[in-house]
């Protein structure tokens, strides 16, 4: 919609608009966790993914705007809590043409679904990517079994 | 031949891509001696994003690509949007700037000027 210049194309931009709210319609039905969605925020702040890589669990979240030190990360037995704020207020002598970006003050606790080694973990927040890894405790470490090869006669 | 109908593909900076193409969330201020637009530009480093002036148009251009250990398929998508700049825009004196996965550009009003590649600056 915001492409649509000449007097033709406008004509369309309501139908550009039933498309986006029926495209809404289904944002609810379709988390996936390998597609990136449109929006990677809800009303209670970022979206969280989390991925068990075997040895480790994964947890990220696209937090544009934001580093390390603007969030609260505590992690007790196997419960994780995250709490950030973000703010995208217009600077000081500037007003607003439109404002999309959310801003969003939020504390999520996610409940790790294996035992974890609060010791072995990380947190990182790069190119507005937040990532925090949590080694898994050794007992719930993967573990290959070797498959001996019997003697053939 | 209606001449808006012929031109559409010219002015429609839509571009048909094989990858999977999203609109960033944009927020955009003026002061007045500037413009400014920022995009939400996740997981975006400076290599990724590219911002041209061109004919009186602002396009931001990223890619974004991630892999997972354990996923099918790598994140690989694009980033696009564009803007019709209002006259009085000094194009030559267009800044942008790429920090923490947000990308802020600065848009001095003055007289318009020529097409340009703007460089994007890590922050």
């Amino acid at each position: 919609m915001w492409t649509r210049f000449t007097d033709f194309d406008r004509s369309w931009t309501v139908f550009d608009e039933l498309r986006r709210q029926m495209d809404r319609v289904w944002d609810d039905f379709e988390p996936s966790w390998t597609e990136p969605r449109r929006h990677a925020w809800n009303d209670a702040g970022p979206r969280f993914d989390l991925f068990d890589t075997g040895a480790e669990i994964v947890v990220r979240a696209d937090v544009p705007g934001l580093s390390e030190k603007d969030f609260d990360i505590s992690l007790n037995e196997n419960v994780l809590v995250i709490a950030g704020e973000r703010k995208t207020k217009a600077p000081e002598g500037y007003s607003v043409h439109r404002q999309e970006r959310p801003a969003y003050k939020f504390s999520r606790s996610i409940t790790l679904p294996i035992k974890v080694n609060p010791e072995l973990a990380s947190a990182v927040a790069k190119d507005g990517v937040l990532t925090i890894k949590i080694a898994k405790a050794a007992e719930a470490q993967p573990r290959r079994i070797s498959v001996k090869a019997q003697d053939q006669g | 031949m209606n001449p808006t109908l012929s031109k559409r593909s010219e002015q429609n900076p839509e571009r048909v891509g094989t990858r999977r193409t999203f609109q960033p969330l944009v927020d955009v201020f003026e002061s007045k001696d500037e413009l400014l637009v920022l995009a939400d530009l996740p997981g975006v480093s400076k290599d990724a994003v590219t911002v041209n002036v061109e004919g009186g148009q602002l396009t931001i251009e990223a890619r974004r690509t991630e892999k997972w250990p354990g996923q099918a398929e790598p994140l690989d998508f694009e980033y696009q949007r564009a803007f019709m700049l209002p006259k009085g825009i000094d194009a030559s004196k267009i800044d942008a700037e790429l920090k923490a996965g947000v990308l802020r550009v600065r848009l001095p009003k003055s007289e318009p000027h020529k097409p340009r590649r703007i460089e994007v600056k890590a922050s």
